[in-house]
């Protein structure tokens, strides 16, 4: 069984249509990152699976349950526009928001969580009183208070400093750890490879990739040649087979063509310039990324399923 | 059902521990009774200043007379204040007529204008015997302002000094002038009804026409306060929550219904709270007057059951047009909304207290929105209303009040994750429609 499956979901907002024919299987206990440009629909799809929004049609299920309406404490929700009750005090709000879901008192998870996230002195402190960083971990405790099985966190890293960063990503595989699964998004596309088993990428309401990250950049075959030459890019203008150039500062990245030989690309290189380093490897995520996302016809946008 | 208890239990005791609150609830009875206070203060205070009024008396014969007449009816008039009123002391001088009245007028009027005068009775030579339908037989001249209590007693003096004058040229010994004269008290009853444990006809109690009315006044008053200080804070602070992006996080544990009916409950526990505070806080002040009897207690089950149906149907209102602002003070704007239903019976009150049983009062007291100020208020002035009015009057506040509700829902639905400008009414019916 999934954790979360949607089927042929479409949602429109007036004219608008947001997602579009979305099906996407999320693993028990995997940490699965949405990925896309702004406004692609990653929220969207997220508030549908939280049961905020409603799909206009298709179904989601979570845990085996189509749940449109109703709501349980299984799911732990972070959205990307953090609002807290300024006025209330740090641990009444933990336990409110974890009695709300939960339907008990969480008194002792939340003082372990705030004990865990270096927030213990903060509890009898009105939330109006901490900064931009420890509201989101507070906002961060009161998504996992109690224990959710699912947890969706819409760019959880979003105006951290790395310290802070670091403190709810090892939290994250923490729960995962307890068999939690997790869906993040992110913009970060080092996060999403680091951090995630998979990688689902969504653009234009439409689903473009899905799959671990190893077996993304395999669809994509090692199609791209990292070089570091004397003189830079200037000395890498009409290769043969070659389709694009990237300047990297101190590495120079060559995307070949189909039919682009990579030992004919290194003879030619030779004999023009002296070459400190060549290696053919697999483009990154944020190369992918910048493919499909990037400025190009809609002709070129290519679903790889399952890849 | 437990969330909804959830959500109304942080809203109730945020707002009833908060010092805004607290503060608030003592305040309002202060200035109030500051107020009256103050008027006994001033009204005393004020009195104690020796005010002069000149009697021109172009008859020739009726000075002394009306003189005495007026200097009794001050004093009694002042009596019977009870300290509420002006307690003016009045010194009276008599003026004698001169040949050129225009010129003696304004010479008078100066006088008060210099405030040596509080003013000053003309009283023409024909007053004793007027020709029938006579006009400016006696008038008054001053320049005092306010409400003017010697437009109140003065005319009743000088009728009854002329009228000993007029006895006196009859021949009645002064003695008789005022035995005829008397003035015999008319005391108005309580409707007299039947004791209905023993069946006997229970004996009618002395009405106090004032106190008959200021109680279902100030009940009607109260329900007015109490439901303003419950419901409409939610316009602000859920137009503030939603600025805050409070809502998005609460809605994957609990559905917007259940949000909003928080809201209403919290607004229910906050309204009873203020209320019970104020009644309590009544009684105690009405025995420590031993004025208990006034207690309105046959109408305190109404007010509750009236402030319940009219909290809930604002309060859901006040959430929903707060669910659809995009910014506080667009919230501001939309206050009038919510307050025309307490303002416009607020409006009608005094046509409404003079004939409670009147078409315009009845009328109003059926208007769901209206019923319960309206009702409540016309169940307390005497008479009171056919039983089954104020049974009709709740039963369509309720469904009234059930719609609110059901429509506030589909608003707020939509309006706390909706976001740019702050829609119209047009769109916001649309919203009610379409869901």
């Amino acid at each position: 069984m999934s954790a979360v499956e949607i089927s042929n979901v479409t949602k429109t907002f007036r004219s608008v249509c947001a997602i579009d024919q979305l099906s996407l299987s999320v693993p028990l206990g995997a940490v699965y990152g949405f990925i896309g440009p702004n406004g692609s629909g990653k929220s969207t799809t997220m508030r549908m699976i939280a049961n905020i929004l409603y799909p206009d049609s298709g179904t989601i299920s979570v845990f085996g349950q189509q749940r449109a309406g109703t709501r349980s404490g299984d799911i732990g929700y972070l959205p990307e526009e953090r609002g807290l009750y300024r006025k209330m005090r740090v641990r009444d709000l933990l336990e409110f928001h974890g009695e709300l879901r939960g339907g008990r008192n969480v008194g002792t998870e939340v003082n372990a969580w705030l004990e865990r996230l270096g927030l213990a002195h903060c509890a009898e402190r009105k939330v109006e009183t901490l900064s931009k960083g420890m509201s989101q971990k507070i906002q961060f405790i009161a998504t996992v208070v109690p224990e959710p099985k699912l947890l969706i966190l819409d760019e959880p890293f979003s105006g951290l400093d790395p310290v802070s960063a670091d403190s709810i990503r090892s939290a994250v595989l923490e729960m995962r750890g307890r068999g939690c699964t997790v869906i993040l998004s992110t913009h970060d596309m080092g996060v999403a490879e680091t951090l995630c088993d998979a990688i689902f990428m969504i653009f234009r309401g439409r689903k473009v990739l899905d799959g671990t990250l190893a077996a993304i950049q395999a669809s994509y075959g090692s199609d791209t040649i990292r070089v570091a030459v004397e003189g830079g890019i200037a000395g890498l203008g009409d290769l043969p087979g070659i389709e694009a150039v990237k300047d990297r500062g101190q590495v120079q990245e060559l995307r070949m063509g189909p039919d682009c030989d990579p030992q004919q690309v290194l003879h030619t290189l030779a004999a023009r310039t002296s070459i400190s380093s060549f290696a053919v490897v697999k483009p990154s995520l944020h190369d992918i990324f910048v493919r499909i996302a990037g400025p190009q016809p809609d002709a070129d946008i290519q679903e790889v399923q399952d890849a | 059902m437990h969330r909804v208890l959830i959500v109304a239990r942080r809203d109730y005791l945020q707002t009833v521990l908060s010092k805004a609150f607290l503060f608030g609830l003592v305040l309002m009875p202060l200035l109030f009774g500051g107020g009256f206070l103050a008027i006994m203060v001033a009204n005393k205070s004020g009195g104690t200043k020796e005010q002069r009024i000149a009697i021109v008396d172009r008859t020739g014969v009726s000075a002394a007379t009306l003189i005495q007449a007026c200097e009794q009816a001050s004093r009694e008039g002042n009596a019977n204040s009870g300290g509420m009123s002006a307690a003016q002391k009045f010194v009276f001088e008599q003026v004698a007529p001169e040949a050129d009245e225009p010129a003696q007028l304004l010479e008078l009027s100066d006088r008060v204008r210099r405030g040596g005068l509080f003013m000053f009775v003309d009283i023409s030579a024909n007053a004793l015997r007027p020709p029938p339908g006579a006009t400016h037989v006696i008038r008054y001249y001053t320049n005092a302002t306010g409400i003017n209590l010697q437009g109140i007693w003065l005319p009743a003096a000088i009728n009854d000094g002329l009228r000993r004058v007029r006895l006196e040229q009859l021949g009645v010994e002064p003695a008789k002038v005022d035995e005829s004269l008397r003035i015999i008290p008319v005391e108005r009853m309580d409707l007299v009804t039947r004791d209905p444990a023993t069946g006997a006809v229970a004996k009618s109690e002395k009405s106090n026409a004032a106190q008959a009315e200021l109680v279902p006044f100030f009940l009607a008053f109260l329900l007015v306060l109490v439901v303003m200080a419950g419901a409409a804070p939610n316009l602000g602070a859920v137009a503030e929550d939603k600025v805050q992006r409070v809502f998005e996080m609460l809605l994957v544990s609990a559905s917007s219904f259940e949000l909003m009916m928080g809201k209403v409950i919290a607004s229910l526990g906050i309204a009873l709270t203020s209320s019970a505070f104020y009644i309590i806080g009544g009684m105690f002040a009405l025995a420590g007057l031993a004025m208990f009897g006034a207690a309105p207690l046959d109408l305190l089950p109404w007010f509750f059951a009236f402030l319940i149906v009219e909290v809930a149907m604002l309060s859901a209102l006040a959430v929903a047009l707060g669910s659809a602002c995009s910014s506080t003070q667009d919230a501001q704007q939309l206050a009038f909304l919510l307050f025309l239903p307490v303002f416009i019976p607020m409006f009608t009150l005094t046509p409404v207290m003079q004939q409670p049983n009147g078409v315009f009062a009845t009328t109003m007291s059926f208007i769901p929105p209206f019923t319960p100020i309206v009702m409540l208020l016309r169940q307390g002035l005497p008479g009171g209303v056919p039983w089954w009015e104020p049974w009709l009057g709740l039963a369509g506040a309720i469904a009234y009040a059930l719609f609110i509700v059901w429509a506030a829902s589909r608003i707020f639905r939509i309006g706390i994750l909706s976001q740019g400008k702050t829609p119209k009414l047009a769109e916001l019916a649309q919203w009610v429609v379409r869901g």
